[in-house]
Formats: structure tokens, sequence, C-alpha cells
């Protein structure tokens, strides 16, 4: 075995025989789909993610978040007049279930953080996947109360006319992809989502909260055409073109079960962050007692829109291990067969 | 009878203030002309005057943006999002000027259907993903807000009867939650039945009026009871308002519903058309959407 073949042997990493013989045919790989086949070509990246203990929403959530970004090494001139746009995920709302939302107490914390670090503006924006009147989400959640208050804008990104561009990621049949005009006036994007269970894709942090930036009156509600275009598909496709800067996971208390509406509240106590949102996924799943390499999207993400393996980020903070809670998983859920983690 | 307050007037000013000087409506002060808006906006106005003098402007710059197909779409641009040809329909009825796009459309509403499929056992949705009905989007399932308003533009056009409104009759009785109440169009996933949204409800039970037995839709107008005097935002409120009024169950309280609604923009800021224009037609059509339409 040569030093390639022994670099993408099938197995060591928890590739498919699929991805296995996609490394070998790698230059009919980078000619079809540059973006995620070159992957195996390419030296393992790396990154850093920050796990966080904070067992309430009353806990000093922006120092929390400023000692995250510290610690992740993010320079004081990355963030210095820079405008954030905070994406919270806000899907329904039902009484008693406040758990299926980003808390809003941690946009709170990631708003009074920004600012502390000097960000020019901090706003945030949603377009629901389930509901056509935003507001009443909005006002339900309890974000509008802590916003109001804060007097930060919100944006119902649902109806806001969009930009077209091309659909980089390539996973999907949609060839473009149409972002709110709003994209254009900001410098960041921050993915601020909340860990759960998904009984489509497995899990829903980071990068498939991303979802909630397109606009339904392009793709409909529930995003219906990224349903028909593949959820997986349409999860890298986002992250791969929209390139979000920035993540934190309200893990504080998630939802375990049938997320992300049906499932039952699953308390962690912590608050997990990182620049690239594989990496904050997969830490956040490794800490749900979830093998990231078995869900289907992050393991196709891997090495290309960013690490998934352990020994590829760096952890800072409290380690997995200290912090893992195993979130109920359903059999009858086809997405959550076989991916617990060893 | 409409509810007439001085607020609801100075909300109505203000819809028409957005008016573009070259006919139709933005979604908001200051931007380009949206097709969704334009005709939302049309309802309310239609109904408080029905000569109203920007009626004509705005209905005329509807048919301009539609295509040959009869199809309205949000944006020339997204061919696909046409879930604006049922209200732009019924922005047309009623003006014999406007009878060849208003039949284009009908047409178009007649011969598209969301994507569907034969259910199979041990599917992990409850409902029956083969009857038709409309998408928001092109090559998407059917979904109950835009089979619903498809069903209000056939019916504002004499077609109560036809098969497309009697499967959409079907679908939303098959999509209705059995606790009462429809969301967006599931009703369970891997067993766990869905919650409800006032929203989706109120447009069903608009589209619904007159069609099914009132047994048979009394758990979510039941729900909408409950759930009305708790809304204080325009999409979900206008439509309950709507969905009730068309069953004869309009809350005593509506004006005082909509005007909180209204005042609301102090801390949301200024609606967007079609959500001002949604809490208007409530206001001005109590006893339903299609009551616009009846004379």
């Amino acid at each position: 075995m040569n030093n390639l073949q022994k670099a993408i042997a099938p197995g060591d990493h928890g590739w498919t025989r699929r991805e296995f013989l996609y490394a070998l045919a790698g230059g009919i790989v980078l000619a079809s789909g540059i973006t995620a086949g070159g992957r195996y070509l390419r030296p393992r990246l790396q990154s850093e993610t920050f796990v966080a203990r904070m067992n309430e929403y009353g806990g000093n959530l922006s120092g929390l978040i400023v000692e995250g970004v510290r610690e992740l090494g993010l320079s004081p001139d990355e963030i210095r007049g820079k405008r954030i746009l905070l994406k919270p995920n806000l899907v329904e709302t039902s009484q008693g279930a406040p758990h299926i939302n980003t808390h809003p107490l941690v946009l709170r914390g990631a708003i009074e953080a920004f600012l502390q670090l000097g960000a020019a503006t901090v706003m945030v924006a949603e377009g629901p996947g389930h509901r056509r009147d935003t507001l009443a989400v909005y006002e339900e959640s309890g974000l509008a109360d802590v916003l109001t208050e804060d007097r930060i804008q919100f944006h119902d990104l649902n109806y806001i006319s969009g930009y077209t561009v091309k659909n980089l990621g390539g996973q999907s049949s949609l060839h473009t992809l149409t972002f709110p005009s709003l994209f254009r006036e900001v410098d960041w994007i921050v993915s601020v989502a909340k860990m759960k269970t998904h009984h489509w894709a497995g899990a829903t942090l980071s990068m498939k909260n991303l979802f909630g930036v397109m606009p339904g009156i392009y793709y409909g509600w529930p995003k219906n055409v990224l349903h028909h275009a593949g959820i997986e598909n349409s999860i890298l496709d986002i992250n791969a073109t929209l390139k979000p800067h920035f993540a934190i996971v309200d893990g504080i208390v998630g939802m375990e079960g049938d997320g992300p509406i049906m499932g039952t509240p699953k308390k962690v106590g912590v608050v997990v962050m990182g620049r690239n949102l594989a990496a904050v996924d997969a830490t956040c799943c490794r800490i749900m007692g979830i093998d990231p390499k078995k869900v289907s999207y992050l393991s196709r993400a891997d090495n290309w829109l960013g690490p998934i393996h352990e020994s590829s980020i760096q952890q800072r903070g409290e380690s997995i291990a200290s912090v893992r809670t195993n979130f109920n998983l359903v059999d009858q859920i086809p997405a959550h067969r076989g991916i617990r983690l060893a | 009878m409409a509810l007439k307050h001085p607020h609801v007037e100075s909300a109505l000013r203000s819809l028409e203030a957005r008016a573009l000087p070259e006919g139709g409506f933005p979604s908001k002060s200051g931007e380009p002309f949206r097709s969704d808006a334009t005709a939302w906006a049309i309802l309310p106005l239609l109904f408080f005057d029905r000569n109203h003098p920007l009626l004509g402007s705005a209905r005329a710059r509807l048919a301009q943006v539609q295509a040959a197909d009869g199809s309205v779409s949000v944006a020339v641009d997204h061919t696909d999002a046409y879930w604006p040809t049922a209200i732009s329909v019924l922005a047309w009825s009623g003006s014999p000027v406007h009878d060849a796009p208003r039949h284009r459309g009908v047409q178009f509403l007649l011969d598209v259907t969301g994507r569907h499929w034969k259910k199979e056992a041990g599917d992990s949705v409850g409902h029956d993903t083969s009857i038709p009905g409309w998408s928001w989007i092109a090559d998407t399932h059917s979904w109950v807000e835009p089979t619903a308003l498809a069903m209000c533009a056939l019916r504002a056009n004499g077609l109560a009867h036809h098969k497309r409104v009697s499967d959409g009759v079907r679908l939303l009785m098959d999509r209705q939650l059995p606790n009462g109440g429809w969301n967006y169009g599931n009703t369970r996933v891997f067993g766990s039945e869905l919650h409800q949204a006032p929203e989706s409800t109120g447009a069903a039970l608009q589209a619904l009026a007159g069609l099914v037995p009132y047994q048979d839709i009394r758990k979510s107008i039941d729900y909408l009871k409950a759930e009305v005097g708790r809304a204080r935002t325009p999409i979900a409120l206008g439509w309950s308002l709507l969905g009730l009024g068309a069953w004869g169950n309009a809350p005593k309280g509506s004006l005082g519903l909509i005007l909180q609604t209204l005042e609301r923009q102090q801390r949301y800021g200024p609606y967007d058309t079609s959500s001002l224009a949604l809490v208007l037609l409530a206001s001005a059509a109590p006893g339903g959407i299609l009551e616009v339409h009846a004379t």
C-alpha cells in the first residue's frame, strides 16, 4: 500500500466505500465537483471549538461568549466595527415547549458580547420554517421582549427580497441559491443554534439552522424546495455558498427524542462555540452521544466545509467527556439508527 | 359590515401611502414593486371602496407581471414561486377590465398541482400524499395555505363545485389535525401529532366555509376561538378572524384585537404590506374573504 492509499484507506476515518472510490478517482471527482471531491487529496483541515458549562439561562452568558471568542483566538480587529447578524433557531412555538427554539437569553448574551467586543451593530434575523407568521414566533418565543428591551432590530427573513448566486456546494440539483438582500449589508453571519436531535437529519445544530435564512417567499413553508432537493444536500449547499462566520450552540437545555419539534427537553448545561460550523456541530454531536461520522451531512462535510474528526478539532474549555450527555434516539426514526457514539 | 374605527382608517391611509407612482405596492415603503404585496393590498382597498382610485393602476401593474401561462410569481426571475397567483386572481375579481388576466390566472390554477405520490403503508408522515392540491413553489408538495388560497380564488370565480375545489376540500380535511386545527400541512410525523397554527387554521376554515358540515370542522373552530384572543400579530390574527368570520363565529372583540395588532407596529416597526393588508381585510370583511367578492 503506497502512502496515498494509506492516507485514504477506508475504515480508518469512518469513510464509506463510495467515498473511498471517489478519492481514488480524484481527478474525475475534481472535474465534476471540485468543492466536495477534492477534500480527500487535501491535508486534514483543523479547527478549534470552545465548550463552556452554563447550567442555567440566568448565568453570565455574555461573559462566557466573550471568553469563548478570546479562547478561540479571534482578534479584536475581526469584530471591531463589524455589522453582525445573529441567526437563531426559531421554528414554531408551543406552550410549555421553549426548548424548540434558541433561548432568548442566549441571544442577549451574544448581542452583549459582540457589542462589548466592538461590533458596530448587532441584529437578529430569522425566517421560521413552519409558521407563516414570523412575528408570532418572535413574540411567543420570548425573543421580542428581550430585543425590544435591548433595542435590537429583528428582521423577518421569510419576506425579504433576495439576491441570487451560484450554488457553490453542488450537492443538490439547485444551480443557484437566493439569500435575503439583508445579507449584503452585514459582515458576519453567526448561527446561534439549538442542540437538538432531528427526525430527518439526525441532529440539527449550527449548519442545519441555516435553513432558516432561505426566504419563504422563494422556498415555501416549510422550505419545500430544500426538502425536495434533499435536506442533507441543501444543508451542505447553503453552508458552502453562504460561508457563515461563527457558531454558538445553545445546549443549556436541548431537545432529545423526536426533534426538532416534538422531542423532550434535555438539560446538558453547555454552550458550544467556534469559527467552523462543521467542527462545532461535530463537537455538539459527541456531547450528545452521537457519532458525527454517522450523521450523513456531517460526514460529507468532513475536510471540505470543516473537520469533524476528533483529532482534527482542538478542544478548548471543557472536555467532551466531562459534559457528554447522551440524547435519547428513536429506533423508529431511520436518521437516528446506528448513530450512537460508542 | 366593516369594522370601522379612526385607527383602522389611519392604517388604511398608511397602506395607500405606500402605493408606487407607476402602480402597485412594495413590500415595505421605499422598496420596489412586489406582486404579492400588490395583490394583498388590493383586497382591503376593494372592499372599502370598489371604486378606489388606486385599484386600477395596481391591478394593471399586477397584470403586467403575469406570465404567459397565467401565473404570477413573487418576482419575474423566480417563476417557480408562483404562489401569488391565487391572490392575484382574487384581486382581479370583480373588474371586467381585468377579465383576461383573471381568466388566465384561473386557468393556471386549474392546470397546476403540487407534487403528489401514492401513500405507502408505513409512511413516516400521516397525511395522504396522493391528494392533489396546490404548492407554494413549482414542483413541490401541496400544502394547506396555497391550497386554501387557490380554492378561494376559484370559488370567487364561480368554480366552487369544480373537481379541483373538491380535491382541495379532500386535501384540507385530510390535513386537519385530530385535535382540531391545521398547521402548514403535516398531521403526524413518526407517530407524533404536530402542533396547530392559527394562520393555517384560519385559511383552511375560510376555504372550507359552506363546503363541509360544521361538525366536521367544529374542533378546529373551537381551537381557533380559544387562540384568537391571544393573537396580536397580523398574519395569525388576520387569518383567524377571516376563518372564524366565514363560519359566522367572529369573536365579539374583533375590532379590539385588530386595533391592538395595528398598535403593535410601535413594537415591531411598520408591518410589511401583505401583513398590514391582511389585518385591514379582516376589519373590512368580518364575514370572510369571499364576502368581498359576493356581489
